[in-house]
């Protein structure tokens, strides 16, 4: 049956295995190979060794700031969103009576589309008729017009509430792991006469460690690929204030059409996504059994 | 003790009841807003509007050439899944079910795409889409988030069709059924739970995209409905009811997709996660 199957084996595969070289094989080899070079908009590309690397670490303010901004996202998102969002799924395990509708409806600005986010928040925050202002403007403060997104002081703040709380998926994945400890568990504890509030820290949470691993993985990078919705409100600004990795290598590549630069940024990019998986696969012993 | 315990049941009603307002608050505003004034956005921002008057959505359509941005959004959505699903289906089923030479290394190169985040390849994949003729075409889009959505879609396939026993395949076999046959008639059709949770989440990926929907495409033909909130943005500035409502439009059909698919999109989230 196998060799007769053989030709039908690669029948099936050919297509995926296209579309994968289209998309990613061929992506990965311009990526690498021209991150060595000056490349711009109709011209050849021309080998310069390591001279975009060097420039990116010792004479580039913007990326410094990309990187850090990058970074600091990164980390508030692995820590305090995954944080929110365990906690919610904690209280909704309860299973009190709000509990699926808060499901459903915190699941809503995960669900639409980040340009449209941004549109959401861009008009909340504006300072004329947005609803924060006004409500602000409600308890005293008539003249109270803050320029959230366009602020120095708080648009960096502002951009990363648009994401921070919104914790869903997390949310979702927990509620699933906790469904699937075995009920046996929580009966023993009971009769033992545990409280409900010290099932939850001495049984379920560390039964989590495997899962809220995933989710510092899943949070942390799902920040090195975000772009929509800053480009909806603050295109990176005022300033370089709110930049990041991805909106930064969209304006090198596509405004300045400095393409080998804005591969070395990529490079760069996919490195540090190595990085913190791999850091986050050690600090949660990802893969290896409970306990 | 006592004082305690009912300091942290408080705690935990605020905190369930900021979640539901940071999540839906922003939401029902803006869709009340659309049905306002401009001098009542301005006047009155937080209450209702005078009357449920559908003229924003109207003019928005005016303004923008949203009609054609939706249509190309739910093509993109539509040929995208089928796409992803034609193909994942395929390969799945063969990965799942078969042993055969680089196998392991292909599984490898697969899930090596999950690590590669897509703002990376923006320019590369750019220079490959203009190379092979596809810029600012629908076909493009719809060739790349196919794509994009080749880890999940594989690793929810692949899960679904090792749930069936292989006795199915076996007795088809007997019956005289070709491996194509086999494939179409029998696999299929039980799989439809699987392709469900994988259509609905690349179905999503397909109408929330931006990044790359923004590179690829220029002038009305081909762009997709995110970016017309974008592209539109100023054009909509001065009046403010316009934006409003073209803000709900790209978003209902995301919500509605996922209220009446919220099992799938659940199921989905989960697979997804674990392959991560």
């Amino acid at each position: 049956m196998v060799r007769k199957n053989k030709g039908y084996i690669t029948l099936f595969l050919l297509p995926t295995v296209v579309l994968f070289i289209i998309v990613y094989a061929v992506s990965i080899v311009i990526l690498f190979g021209t991150s060595f070079t000056e490349w711009s908009s109709g011209r050849k590309p021309v080998f310069i060794g390591l001279a975009n690397y060097i420039q990116l670490f010792t004479d580039d303010s913007d990326f410094r700031k990309s990187f850090l901004n990058t970074g600091v996202w990164v980390l508030l998102q692995s820590t305090i969103h995954v944080a929110i969002g365990t906690v919610f799924a904690i209280i909704l395990n309860m299973k009190e009576f709000y509990w699926k509708f808060a499901r459903t409806v915190y699941m809503f600005p995960n669900i639409i589309s980040g340009a449209a986010v941004g549109m959401l928040f861009l008009c909340m925050l504006n300072p004329d008729f947005g609803a924060v202002n006004s409500i602000v403007r409600l308890f005293g403060n008539a003249d109270y017009a803050q320029n959230w997104f366009m602020d120095y002081t708080t648009a960096f703040f502002s951009v990363t509430m648009t994401w921070l709380p919104y914790a869903a998926v997390v949310t979702i994945l927990i509620l699933a792991e906790i469904a699937a400890i075995p009920e046996s568990l929580f009966e023993s504890a009971r009769i033992d006469g545990a409280s409900e509030l010290k099932i939850n820290f001495y049984i379920i949470l560390p039964m989590l460690r495997n899962i809220i691993g995933t989710c510092v993985i899943l949070a942390g990078t799902s920040m090195l690929q975000k772009m929509d919705i800053i480009m909806m409100t603050t295109g990176g600004g005022p300033g370089n204030e709110t930049m990041n990795l991805p909106i930064y290598i969209y304006k090198t590549a596509l405004m300045e059409n400095n393409f080998g630069y804005s591969n070395s940024v990529g490079v760069f990019l996919i490195g540090f996504g190595l990085v913190f998986v791999l850091l986050c696969r050690n600090l949660f012993r990802i893969g290896s059994s409970q306990n | 003790m006592r004082i305690l315990r009912k300091g942290l049941v408080v705690l935990k009603y605020a905190f369930v009841l900021l979640i539901i307002l940071l999540s839906l608050g922003p939401f029902l505003w803006v869709l009340m807003a659309s049905f306002k004034t401009n001098a009542e956005i301005l006047n009155n921002s937080l209450g209702w509007p005078k009357s449920f008057r559908f003229s924003n959505y109207v003019m928005a359509f005016k303004i923008a050439p949203l009609s054609r941005f939706y249509i190309n959004s739910v093509i993109v959505g539509i040929f995208g899944t089928l796409l992803n699903l034609l193909l994942l289906g395929m390969a799945g089923y063969v990965l799942a079910r078969f042993q055969f030479r680089f196998k392991n290394l292909l599984m490898g190169a697969f899930s090596l795409s999950l690590l590669i985040p897509g703002a990376a390849m923006l320019q590369p994949l750019y220079l490959t889409v203009n190379t092979l003729g596809l810029y600012d075409k629908v076909v493009g889009l719809i060739i790349v988030y196919a794509g994009f959505g080749l880890p999940v879609s594989l690793y929810i396939l692949s899960s679904y069709f090792l749930t069936i026993p292989k006795e199915m395949e076996e007795s088809a076999y007997l019956d005289g059924a070709s491996f194509i046959q086999t494939f179409f008639r029998i696999i299929l059709p039980i799989s439809k739970p699987g392709f469900g949770t994988a259509g609905v989440m690349q179905f999503l990926l397909c109408w929330n995209e931006f990044q790359f929907a923004i590179i690829l495409t220029t002038g009305n033909q081909s762009r997709t409905l995110p970016l017309a909130l974008y592209y539109f943005k100023s054009q909509f500035a001065s009046d403010y009811g316009v934006m409003f409502a073209a803000t709900m439009v790209v978003i209902i059909p995301s919500i509605l997709v996922y209220i009446l698919l919220q099992k799938q999109v659940v199921s989905g989230l989960a697979a997804g996660a674990v392959k991560g």
